[in-house]
């Protein structure tokens, strides 16, 4: 059993927000190998960008704060470094690239000068030696002619390009980890097809880990090797790539594989999880997926007792009571008016 | 075929990428009116150079006429003998003393190019400075900013500029140990405008800073730079402060002009420049003589102050536009 690159142990994160606290990461524990792409899959405000923005101590505090656990690089406790080591981590060992690539560089320099300064902070490098290093690494993301590139402000690039140097920027120090959040989402899906396909080639190149932030399960299935599905802050289900989309456990992944349109599958709608995602300052008792859950029993045992990540299969962990039963009844969604009827009851 | 690229503001497309200060240069010299403006800004940046020498300081308290009487602004100088010479002296009149109007014009713009260069490198570093602090660390650092600024900006500026002028005038008085001449000689009396002025209007600037880089400081870029592990000073200096140079850009080219028309009512108050001509001070002692149908005086710092500030109205838009990298090859 091969050591982990990076572990998170029951992280938990809070907001101390004026209207009360809001937890978006509640004992979060997963783990991502040398070489491996771990996908972190959910709804929008599930806390998996809160999740990797804390990996890297980039929760703006006050109000964000860690209420507990463990952030291990490498067997080093990230939360326990100080600001100066912290720094030294960010970029060298584990880098990050963002959702908007219109935004995520500074209007105001040539992407080379950002390239360079990149380098140059984490390596000993002169100025001419560090533009041959943004240049190759212009060059290894496959951007044509890069040493004209290299001085063109962001705003000539189109938004596949700048996601292109914003990645050769990422990788240009040569990190042990790249964090993806949601790195193809604002671009269209030929480029999006590109970028995925870049990134996997970088990978395989470098034996780099890629942490992978997406709510797309195509993107999942194709990139990951293993997934973990975030739902209200929590992690629900946690299992390689091919055990998810075989034999999802949980009711909240299964929800979302019924949610994809599927290519030669004709007529019908899709059947969208009824209901909607909880607010985060008035989460469910019990389990947070059971206002929703086709699976809820009517034993009360779903709205009071969340239940646990457990291992149900070899690797395969997965948050939900009835999880035994699952296949051996027809699971049929509850309609709204019974959704409706449940949140009655609970008020 | 390269040339079929070419875009309308000359930018080739797709020719190698030049400098960002080439660039803005490029567009400045391509519009004819802020090349305009930019030839007159730099004239009268000559001009005040040129009136550091000893040249123009010699010319601004002799007198040019035999009998010390107004004359009219003329071609030509007669001089003792009754013969006539071409004199720049005689070109703008002659004041009450006799003394060249002309020469005391040309001091004046020395007086207001050091009034402009140095009170606005103390309002704008400390506007600037303490617009990006509270903005970026926001908490009670800012708070402590926004207290002060609302303060200062709560008393009427002229009152605080007069006031303070005071102030300074009583320290510069009781000092023991006056500064050394070769200052004294520089500034030409013109410390306690440029500190007055100085001191007193950076809230503007503060204020816009202040709000700009709350708007930048969680834009995808500057938490790119935190990922990549740039320090927070790195992050303010290298990457935010060149955001809000556009600000700093038009304030500096609105509040110099302000401040040169301001140091006409100082000096109207009687707190301006004393020991060597300005305009403000030619505007103050024509004042009475427009009576006497002498108008040469007047007009000429008027004019001065016009068309300066007019062309650096218009330059300071101009560099705007073009120091905006977003904005370039947009026509």
């Amino acid at each position: 059993m091969p050591t982990p690159l990076l572990e998170l142990r029951n992280l938990s994160i809070a907001f101390d927000t004026e209207r009360g606290q809001i937890r978006p990461v509640q004992g979060v524990s997963l783990s991502i190998f040398p070489g491996q792409t771990l996908a972190v899959v959910g709804e929008s405000g599930c806390g998996k960008s809160v999740t990797a923005l804390s990996i890297l101590r980039l929760i703006p505090g006050p109000p964000g704060r860690v209420l507990g656990g463990e952030v291990l690089f490498e067997g080093r406790d990230l939360l326990a470094l100080s600001e100066k080591q912290m720094r030294a981590v960010r970029g060298k060992d584990i880098a990050m690239i963002f959702q908007e690539p219109m935004t995520s560089l500074n209007p105001v320099f040539t992407v080379g000068e950002q390239i360079v300064e990149a380098v140059q902070l984490h390596q000993n490098v002169g100025t001419r030696e560090a533009y041959q290093i943004a240049e190759q690494a212009m060059h290894d993301v496959g951007i044509a002619d890069p040493a004209k590139r290299v001085h063109e402000y962001p705003h000539r690039l189109s938004g596949g390009m700048r996601q292109r140097v914003m990645i050769a920027m990422a990788l240009s120090c040569q990190p042990k980890l790249l964090i993806a959040d949601e790195p193809t989402t604002a671009l269209d899906v030929t480029i999006q097809a590109q970028i995925l396909e870049l990134l996997r080639k970088l990978q395989e190149e470098r034996g780099m880990a890629v942490m992978l932030i997406t709510h797309d399960l195509g993107v999942v299935a194709e990139n990951a090797d293993a997934v973990a599905v975030m739902y209200a802050s929590k992690i629900v289900e946690y299992a390689a790539v091919n055990d998810l989309f075989d034999s999802p456990k949980h009711p909240y992944t299964e929800g979302l594989f019924r949610a994809i349109p599927r290519l030669g599958r004709a007529g019908g709608r899709l059947q969208a999880i009824a209901g909607t995602v909880p607010n985060p300052r008035r989460f469910p008792a019990g389990c947070k997926f059971h206002p929703r859950c086709p699976r809820m029993s009517g034993d009360a045992l779903c709205a009071q007792k969340e239940p646990e990540l457990r291992e149900i299969a070899p690797g395969h962990w997965a948050a939900c009571h009835h999880i035994e039963n699952f296949g051996q009844k027809p699971i049929t969604p509850p309609t709204s008016d019974a959704i409706r009827a449940k949140a009655e009851a609970r008020t | 075929m390269t040339a079929a690229l070419d875009s309308p503001t000359g930018i080739l497309r797709d020719a190698p990428p030049t400098s960002i200060g080439r660039q803005a240069l490029g567009q400045l010299v391509g519009k004819r009116i802020s090349l305009a403006s930019l030839i007159v800004v730099s004239f009268y940046v000559l001009v005040g150079l040129l009136s550091f020498t000893p040249f123009v300081k010699d010319r601004i308290d002799q007198s040019y006429s035999l009998d010390n009487a107004y004359a009219p602004p003329a071609l030509r100088q007669t001089l003792a003998d009754g013969s006539k010479t071409i004199s720049p002296a005689v070109w703008f009149g002659l004041d009450f003393e006799g003394r060249s109007v002309f020469w005391r014009a040309a001091y004046g713009t020395r007086m207001a190019l050091l009034i402009m260069v140095c009170t606005c490198a103390i309002s704008i570093s400390i506007g600037a400075v303490l617009g990006l602090i509270a903005g970026y660390f926001g908490g009670w650092v800012d708070d402590l900013i926004t207290w002060l600024y609302s303060t200062v900006s709560s008393i009427p500026w002229l009152l605080l500029v007069i006031a303070l002028a005071y102030v300074i005038q009583n320290i510069q008085m009781v000092n023991a140990r006056p500064a050394p001449s070769w200052i004294a000689e520089f500034f030409g009396g013109s410390t306690t405008v440029i500190l007055a002025l100085g001191l007193t209007d950076w809230v503007g600037l503060c204020r816009l800073i202040r709000g700009e880089v709350i708007k930048l400081r969680d834009l995808d870029f500057i938490v790119a730079c935190r990922a990549m592990g740039l320090s927070e000073g790195r992050i303010l200096l290298r990457h935010i402060l060149p955001n809000t140079m556009h600000i700093i850009l038009i304030t500096f080219s609105l509040s110099s002009v302000a401040y040169v028309q301001v140091e006409t009512v100082l000096a109207f108050l009687g707190l301006g420049i004393t020991s060597k001509p300005s305009w403000g001070r030619m505007i103050d002692d024509s004042k009475l003589e427009l009576l006497r149908g002498v108008w040469w005086e007047l007009a000429a710092a008027t004019v001065a102050i016009l068309v300066l500030s007019l062309a650096l109205n218009i330059l300071g838009d101009a560099l705007r536009d073009a120091l905006d990298p977003k904005l370039h090859g947009v026509k």
